[in-house]
């Protein structure tokens, strides 16, 4: 409880101190992922300074910060896309569960099914709008082809999608629209039954009507998945997140519930940002 | 205050008549520019027309003479002055099959390595070195082919073919008779090696245009790296494969030197592509300066059109296969 001296109105506290606080605390939901120390660089440059945040289990984390933070960034560590890329590096501790998904003998396959990614851009793949979804699902699981049926429906109706293409299935994934397509990327997400959802930004593209929806599916998803959300937009962040962090210039400025970081944040960067003097 | 409001006025009306000008010329320069692009365009319309008229003119006689049968026949006797053109036909669609057999997996697969595995520092010499597969000019190939490449083959894949299929049924014909070195096969790989760096260069660049978040969400739901090739890259990349695939045809078909020198110019259509054969181009460039009478230059002048619609089905099947792709799609 030491710890908890540290964080007072105002007063600039060390990222790691917040993080602690919260594992701390008996009444908190347990730390699904537990990010530690985390550096990351882009060839020379530094991106991430020493990030401590935790994502907590089956509650909505949203990162929010002006453009070049760092919150896309630290998206890409968490299920390791950054690998794909020489030059890209990250240091200190990503837990998943407890054990470190940074260590080079992590399987990077069964970590994706774990963690689940969606885009700032709608990414079906070029095949039928079934397939889509079949495709995840059989890379991982043999199943029969009415166990496949049955899961691509399912996960077209949780991504609140399924009305909308039931009549189509074999229809390109590409004649969709942006909105449409963006659930059918959610849909493929949810298909593999990850632990993990990331959205980088899943709303930018689309317009207010599909932007609700998908706030819609965010809240029903966090009963089973735990989730993180980066967001340029406050309103969205505030309705959909359980916890905040707000990033800065590749730091971790502040992490708090949502509530309180939008009514009464401890740091004066956040309070500028939320209020839109700066960003 | 009069004369201010006057020089003030003239100012005024010298800028908008200098504005004029300058707006007259640009609209000269437009003009101009215009026109100068429409008569590029139309030129181009106007060469090709001409040798399509040039060619149907100069092939009348021969057409006249042996009629549809010149597509059927087999013969060419310049003695005689009897002509066919099913060997060169045979020859030219062959070569160019068995060349594409080859070299669109091979330009395939080097484009995939290049674009999704290759390591950074060896990205640069490997696509270099494709290029300058491309810029070898087709004599040297030609002289390369003859030389080096026949006698190679006579000693070492050739015979192994022959002893390999010998037994087995259809296809003992596809490789029988006598090692030559020259003959079919040889055009073929020949012309397999020029096209390589066609098909790989189109299909790399086809590659690169595929969106990385495109490849990074694939990634992300646990493909491995074949996977994401096979069920994303490609189908992503397909329409511009197969554009790059009919162009690459399109070159096999017409090319002409190194084919001549490796493939042996014999007026037969066998069974065994180890035997020499002959193709369109091949037979037009051997024969030409040495075809005395009319019908002789009329029937090669005939072959040359018959290869021009060829190549024209091959665009035209490419024109279609892409068009249904694409409706497929969209």
């Amino acid at each position: 409880m030491n710890s908890l001296a540290g964080i007072s109105h105002g007063v600039q506290s060390p990222a790691p101190t917040i993080a602690d606080r919260s594992i701390d605390d008996a009444g908190k939901p347990a730390a699904k992922i537990l990010i530690r120390n985390l550096n990351f660089y882009y060839g020379d440059n530094k991106a991430l300074k020493s990030i401590n945040v935790p994502l907590y289990e089956r509650k909505v984390t949203a990162f929010i910060g002006p453009s070049g933070c760092g919150k896309s960034t630290l998206l890409r560590i968490l299920n390791r896309i950054y690998s794909l890329y020489p030059h890209q590096r990250a240091e200190g501790d990503v837990l998943l569960d407890g054990a470190n998904i940074l260590d080079p003998g992590q399987d990077l396959n069964l970590l994706r099914a774990r963690i689940g990614m969606v885009f700032q851009k709608p990414t079906p793949f070029p095949m039928s709008i079934y397939e889509n979804i079949a495709f995840g699902v059989r890379l991982f699981e043999k199943l029969s082809r009415a166990e496949i049926d049955e899961r691509v429906q399912s996960a077209l109706r949780r991504a609140a999608i399924w009305d909308e293409v039931k009549d189509k299935l074999q229809a390109n994934g590409l004649s969709l629209s942006g909105g449409q397509q963006q659930r059918l990327c959610i849909a493929r997400t949810v298909a593999l039954r990850p632990e993990v959802i990331l959205l980088d930004e899943p709303c930018s593209a689309l317009d207010p009507i599909s932007t609700a929806k998908i706030e819609e599916l965010i809240d029903e998803l966090k009963d089973d998945y735990t989730i993180a959300i980066v967001t340029h937009n406050m309103q969205q962040a505030a309705r959909v997140s359980d916890y905040t962090a707000f990033m800065y210039l590749g730091e971790l400025v502040e992490f708090d519930t949502t509530s309180k970081m939008f009514t009464s944040p401890g740091d004066r960067r956040t309070q500028d940002y939320i209020t839109g003097r700066f960003g | 205050m009069v004369d201010m409001a006057l020089s003030a006025n003239a100012e005024a009306s010298a800028a908008a008549m200098s504005r004029t000008k300058v707006l007259g010329r640009l609209r000269a320069r437009d003009l101009v520019f215009r026109h100068l692009t429409r008569a590029a365009a139309i030129l181009v319309l106007i060469i090709l027309s001409g040798v399509i008229i040039a060619l149907i003119e100069g092939s009348l006689p021969a057409l006249q003479a042996f009629g549809f049968d010149f597509l059927l026949e087999e013969r060419w006797n310049p003695v005689t002055e009897k002509f066919g053109a099913l060997a060169p036909i045979y020859g030219t669609l062959v070569t160019s099959f068995i060349a594409m057999l080859i070299a669109v997996p091979l330009g395939l697969l080097i484009a995939l390595f290049l674009t999704e595995l290759c390591p950074m520092w060896l990205r640069r010499p490997i696509g270099i070195a494709i290029e300058l597969l491309a810029g070898i000019p087709s004599i040297i190939y030609g002289i390369w082919g003859l030389f080096v490449f026949a006698p190679f083959l006579q000693r070492t894949l050739q015979p192994v073919l022959i002893d390999w299929f010998e037994n087995v049924p259809i296809l003992s014909s596809l490789f029988e008779g006598p090692p030559y070195g020259i003959g079919i096969l040889t055009a073929s790989l020949i012309l397999a090696i020029m096209v390589l760096p066609f098909v790989t260069s189109i299909s790399r660049d086809v590659f690169e245009a595929v969106p990385p978040v495109l490849k990074e969400a694939a990634y992300g739901v646990g493909c491995t790296t074949w996977e994401v090739l096979r069920h994303v890259v490609l189908p992503y990349a397909r329409v511009g494969v197969v554009g790059g695939v009919m162009l690459s045809l399109g070159r096999a078909l017409g090319e002409t030197m190194a084919v001549t020198f490796v493939i042996g110019n014999a007026h037969k259509v066998s069974a065994s592509i180890l035997a020499p054969g002959t193709t369109i181009s091949a037979t037009i460039a051997n024969e030409f300066t040495e075809a005395v009478g009319d019908l002789y230059t009329s029937s090669l002048i005939a072959l040359g059109l018959i290869l021009f619609v060829i190549t024209f089905i091959v665009l035209a099947a490419a024109r279609l296969l892409l068009l249904r792709l694409e409706k497929r799609v969209g």
